[in-house]
């Protein structure tokens, strides 16, 4: 896959929380750009995924979904968070912070050790 | 939380996908769309945009397929494809269908009826408390038969002494009386108990409470919830009304629990009282005083953390002591306890063996169905080969091909399971229906609890399983070019003697053997009716009083019974009443061993004779044929007492000799021979005439008072039935609150008594219809299996000029010598056997001619008619077809 990196099992879903709550109800195509745009293109994502993935959200209420017009005009489904994704983006970043920490703990040279 | 959400919302996604599925499309059409759009504007000429979309999106059919696979449960869709699929598949094929769910329901059903009496007598705990810490004591004697109830002193000193247990109470365990309240007074059993019985018990009350330790002769009463639904209408508002037992009042205090009858789970009482106020209740109160006298029965609650070897050992050491205190009474006295509600130690052994036996007997006809239905699938599974070898060679894994036939298998195990707890059910209750001619009430309902559905539940998935696991496997391991060309993937063996055929030739032999005695039991049925019982059972009303429950004295008694008889008499269509402590047929009521007496030359004796208490004119009102001497009429109650016995008492005792003005000893009363009637049956039906002493009824009532009461017999010339209201309305005219009982016609009563004889020929009615369903089903399954086996030999000739007549015959010959084995191995073991059972039979021989040689032509048809439709099938192979599969 060259220096582009997959996007691993879980992670996902956070990405998607999130662009959701930047950038308000979003199309699945416009959410696979924005994700990749916002990795600074280091992800490719393979857009198929997204949409079992946007599929899982909205079982668990995390997201909604109705239908709409797109900037150029073309009918698509439109994501949007629901009051229980934010509550579970908030949940998500936090554990999601607290495991980077502790891993950059184990990563980072031992100068105090 | 959200992952249940999601898997409702999975589980609700089975439902309307296509609805979905379109709407799943359009999205994705939207996002090619908008993708394309980007690389048009980056771009890419229109047909470069599209193809780079549809790349990034990684194939369209994939993406569907991971969404779809996401929106619904797939292995759950996959189950409910196999189900659909068996469900097709059973439908197809129904009569097989039917005869298997027939043949496993019919199993289960006998499993499921023998599992409720078990769970009745073993399994079910007595609805007390915590059951395992309730026990129920017993004394017994060394040397004696155990076991022995208590003397109440006996019962005092374990109560004060015992320090394994937390309690002790103790209840005497029948008494009759008569209850008033709205309503006609009625005769109902209760038992009497010390004041602690229902705390140590723990019995829950529907409402109110038991009584309160300590207060021995209270007047309250607790009601069963039979007889407060019964009698007081369920009324909300009992506790603190006042009622009338036997003209006594008493507050009701509490109703108990409707699965509450008795602690021993056998006797059904319907009210509870103190001890200390059975005196005015019963007319001969037992002595509370004697250390000899055994009639309390006892249960103890153990304390906390003491087991039952802690209190054995306790209960051991105290009997040691008693028996040295007390060593007249108590010389040898051991205690001995079972569980509370669980059967009596005495009856145990048997009562277990006996339930163990039809157990085994009934797990033998389920295996047996189970092998019926085996082959009946076997056959199938024969003609699906090429179905599943197609499937195999298109890619369904094997796995999946025997999770199918498991299934299939299993809804047939389901059905046989429902189909069972509906024959269950039947049976349970008409079991419970039996009316026992026993003098005493007895609780023997048997019902269809949690414990026995689960029991089925459990029984027809497992024979789901087992019944699929044998076809499952072979239909799923098919030798694939074999089946593919047609021919039998299974084949090789060409046995002549299969297991098969050995088994059927083994149900239809057993179905030979059941059926005759069927048939013997039925005829034994059908002559016990002609049995002489020895007086007329037409135009005959029973009914009975028992003046003494009410507080009368003996004399009164007499008086009430004699003016009873002479207002019934004066009613217009009687012709006479006499009144007897109980009618003939009775099971068994008073009995002594009699002894001549006071005769020089004659010192014989005899060990039982049955005693029935008469009134002038009863010999002509029951229709018993006077022979010699006089009937009653010039005795006077506090005379020397006389009696007239039958001729069967004569000949035990006074062969040859006159026996009128002779005199007995039995009982400790001396009679005076005065006449000589004829034999009836005074017990039961079946039994060889016994000695019968009458005595009169006005010189037994005070020295002997009848437990059960006192029976007036009417004779009336129309119907008895018409005229049973005037007759209780001259007992009311008499006393209001007196209880009517037992009122049956002599004919109703004498039915009862053929209880035996029934219950055989239900029985063996019940198996011998099992017996011969299954044959039949066996020999079906049998000869479908042989005919789809030899499909192509049939086709062959056929093809080579056979008549479908002559194939039909083929196959129906092939039935028949199996049946004719079987006959001719059955026969034979039904002859010996019905000797065995001649004990049981009424009126007939045991090798009664008719019943041997009307079943095995009877069998003959039946299989015949199972073998006919294979047949009609073998006679049906187009020969074309059957061969182009070369």
């Amino acid at each position: 896959m060259g220096d582009k990196t997959d996007v691993w099992q879980g992670t996902l879903a956070l990405m998607v929380l999130r662009t959701l709550e930047s950038m308000g109800p979003q199309h699945g195509y416009g959410l696979a750009r924005r994700i990749e745009q916002t990795s600074g293109d280091l992800l490719q994502l393979n857009y198929g995924t997204l949409y079992p993935a946007l599929l899982k959200l909205e079982q668990e209420g995390y997201i909604k979904s109705s239908w709409g017009t797109s900037e150029n005009n073309r009918k698509a489904k439109f994501y949007d968070l629901t009051k229980a994704g934010h509550r579970q983006l908030k949940r998500a970043a936090a554990e999601w912070e607290q495991t980077t920490a502790i891993l950059a703990r184990f990563l980072t040279p031992a100068e105090e050790a | 939380m959200r992952t249940l959400r999601a898997l409702a919302v999975r589980f609700r996604g089975i439902l309307g996908s296509r609805r979905r599925d379109a709407d799943f499309a359009s999205e994705m059409e939207s996002h090619i769309a908008l993708h394309t759009d980007a690389g048009i504007r980056n771009g890419l000429d229109p047909a470069e945009a599209r193809r780079q979309a549809l790349i990034r999106l990684g194939g369209v059919e994939q993406t569907r397929q991971a969404w779809r696979e996401r929106r619904t449960l797939p292995w759950l869709e996959s189950l409910g494809r196999d189900a659909t699929y068996a469900l097709r598949a059973l439908r197809k094929h129904r009569g097989a269908t039917a005869m298997a769910i027939l043949s496993i329901g019919l199993g289960i059903g006998a499993n499921g009826t023998i599992f409720s009496m078990v769970n009745r007598f073993v399994l079910r705990p007595a609805p007390m408390g915590q059951p395992t810490t309730l026990l129920a004591l017993h004394t017994s004697q060394a040397g004696d038969e155990c076991c022995n109830s208590f003397p109440y002193p006996l019962y005092a000193d374990l109560r004060d002494q015992a320090k394994s247990f937390s309690g002790v109470a103790a209840y005497h365990d029948l008494i009759p009386a008569s209850i008033a309240g709205n309503g006609e007074p009625e005769r109902v059993y209760g038992q009497a108990v010390t004041s602690n019985f229902f705390a140590i018990t723990e019995l829950p009350m529907v409402l109110g409470r038991g009584f309160i330790a300590g207060q021995e002769n209270a007047q309250e009463v607790v009601l069963g919830a039979r007889l407060w639904h019964r009698r007081f209408n369920a009324d909300p508002a009992i506790a603190g009304k006042s009622i009338t037992l036997s003209g006594h009042a008493y507050t009701v205090v509490g109703v108990v629990t409707p699965a509450f009858h008795s602690v021993d789970q056998i006797l059904d009482a319907q009210f509870w009282v103190p001890l200390g106020t059975m005196g005015e209740l019963t007319a001969n109160p037992p002595d509370t005083a004697g250390r000899d006298n055994h009639w309390l029965q006892v249960v103890a609650r153990l304390k906390t953390g003491v087991t039952r070897d802690q209190a054995a050992a306790e209960l051991g050491l105290l009997a040691e002591q008693f028996a040295e205190s007390y060593p007249k009474t108590d010389k040898g006295l051991r205690f001995v306890f079972e569980q509370a509600g669980a059967l009596p130690p005495r009856d145990r052994g048997t009562f277990l063996m006996f339930l163990t036996a039809l157990s085994i007997v009934v797990l033998l006809v389920l295996s047996i169905a189970g092998a019926n239905v085996t082959n009946l699938l076997s056959a199938q599974a024969a003609s699906r080969q090429r179905d599943m070898a197609v499937r195999l060679a298109l890619g369904a894994t094997r796995a999946r091909l025997r999770r199918q036939m498991l299934v299939e298998s299993l809804f047939l195990g389901l059905g046989g399971g429902l189909l069972g707890v509906v024959l269950s059910l039947w049976s349970t209750h008409a079991l419970s229906l039996l009316h026992l001619p026993a003098p005493v009430p007895i609780d023997l309902t048997l019902r269809v609890d949690w414990r026995v559905l689960l029991y089925s539940f459990a029984l027809s998935v497992a024979s789901g399983v087992l019944l699929g696991l044998v076809p499952a496997w072979a239909a799923s391991n098919p030798r694939l070019a074999n089946a593919l060309k047609g021919e039998d993937p299974l084949a090789g063996r060409g046995r002549r003697f299969s297991l098969r055929n050995v088994l059927v030739v083994a149900q239809v032999a057993m179905s030979v053997v059941l059926l005759s005695l069927t048939g013997l039991f039925l005829r034994s049925l059908q002559s016990a009716t002609d049995i002489d019982v020895g007086f007329r059972t037409h135009n005959l009303l029973l009914l009975a009083v028992d003046p003494r429950i009410h507080g009368y004295s003996p004399e009164r008694t007499v008086d009430f019974l004699t003016q009873l008889q002479q207002r019934v008499a004066g009613l217009p269509g009687v012709q006479s009443a006499v009144a007897t402590d109980a009618p003939p047929l009775n099971g068994g009521n008073r009995s002594d061993g009699f002894a001549v007496t006071g005769n020089p030359g004659n010192k014989k004796s005899n060990d039982s004779t049955d005693l029935l208490m008469a009134t002038p004119g009863y010999f002509e009102t029951v229709g018993t044929p006077r022979i010699a001497g006089a009937d009653f009429g010039a005795e006077t109650a506090n005379g020397p007492a006389v009696a007239v016995v039958n001729q069967a008492f004569v000949n035990s005792l006074f062969a040859g000799e006159n026996p009128i003005g002779q005199q007995v000893t039995g009982g400790g009363v001396t009679y005076r021979i005065i006449g000589v009637a004829g034999n009836v049956k005074s017990r039961t039906l079946g039994e060889n005439t016994r000695p019968v002493l009458y005595r009169s009824l006005k010189q037994s009532v005070g020295g002997d008072p009848s437990f059960l009461g006192y029976t007036l017999i009417v004779r009336t010339f129309g119907d008895p039935t018409a005229i049973a209201e005037s007759v209780r309305r001259e007992v009311h005219a008499l006393d209001p609150a007196m209880a009517i009982y037992n009122e049956e016609t002599m004919e109703e009563h004498v039915r009862t008594a053929f209880f035996l004889p029934r219950l055989a020929a239900t029985l063996f009615g019940t198996f011998g219809a099992m017996g011969l369903v299954l044959a039949a089903v066996g020999l079906y399954g049998v000869m479908s299996f042989s005919v789809s086996r030899r499909v192509r030999e049939i086709g062959i000739r056929m093809a080579l000029g056979a008549k479908p007549g002559s194939v039909e015959r083929l196959v129906l010959r092939q039935g028949l010598v199996l049946t004719l084995i079987a006959i001719a191995l059955g026969w034979p073991a039904a002859w010996m056997l019905a000797k065995m059972a001649s004990s049981f039979l009424y009126g007939i021989q045991p090798h009664d001619a008719l019943t041997f040689s009307l079943v095995p032509p009877f069998l003959a048809l039946v299989a015949l008619a199972a073998c006919y439709f294979p047949a009609r099938r073998a006679a049906s192979v187009e020969p074309m077809q059957a061969l182009r599969t070369e």
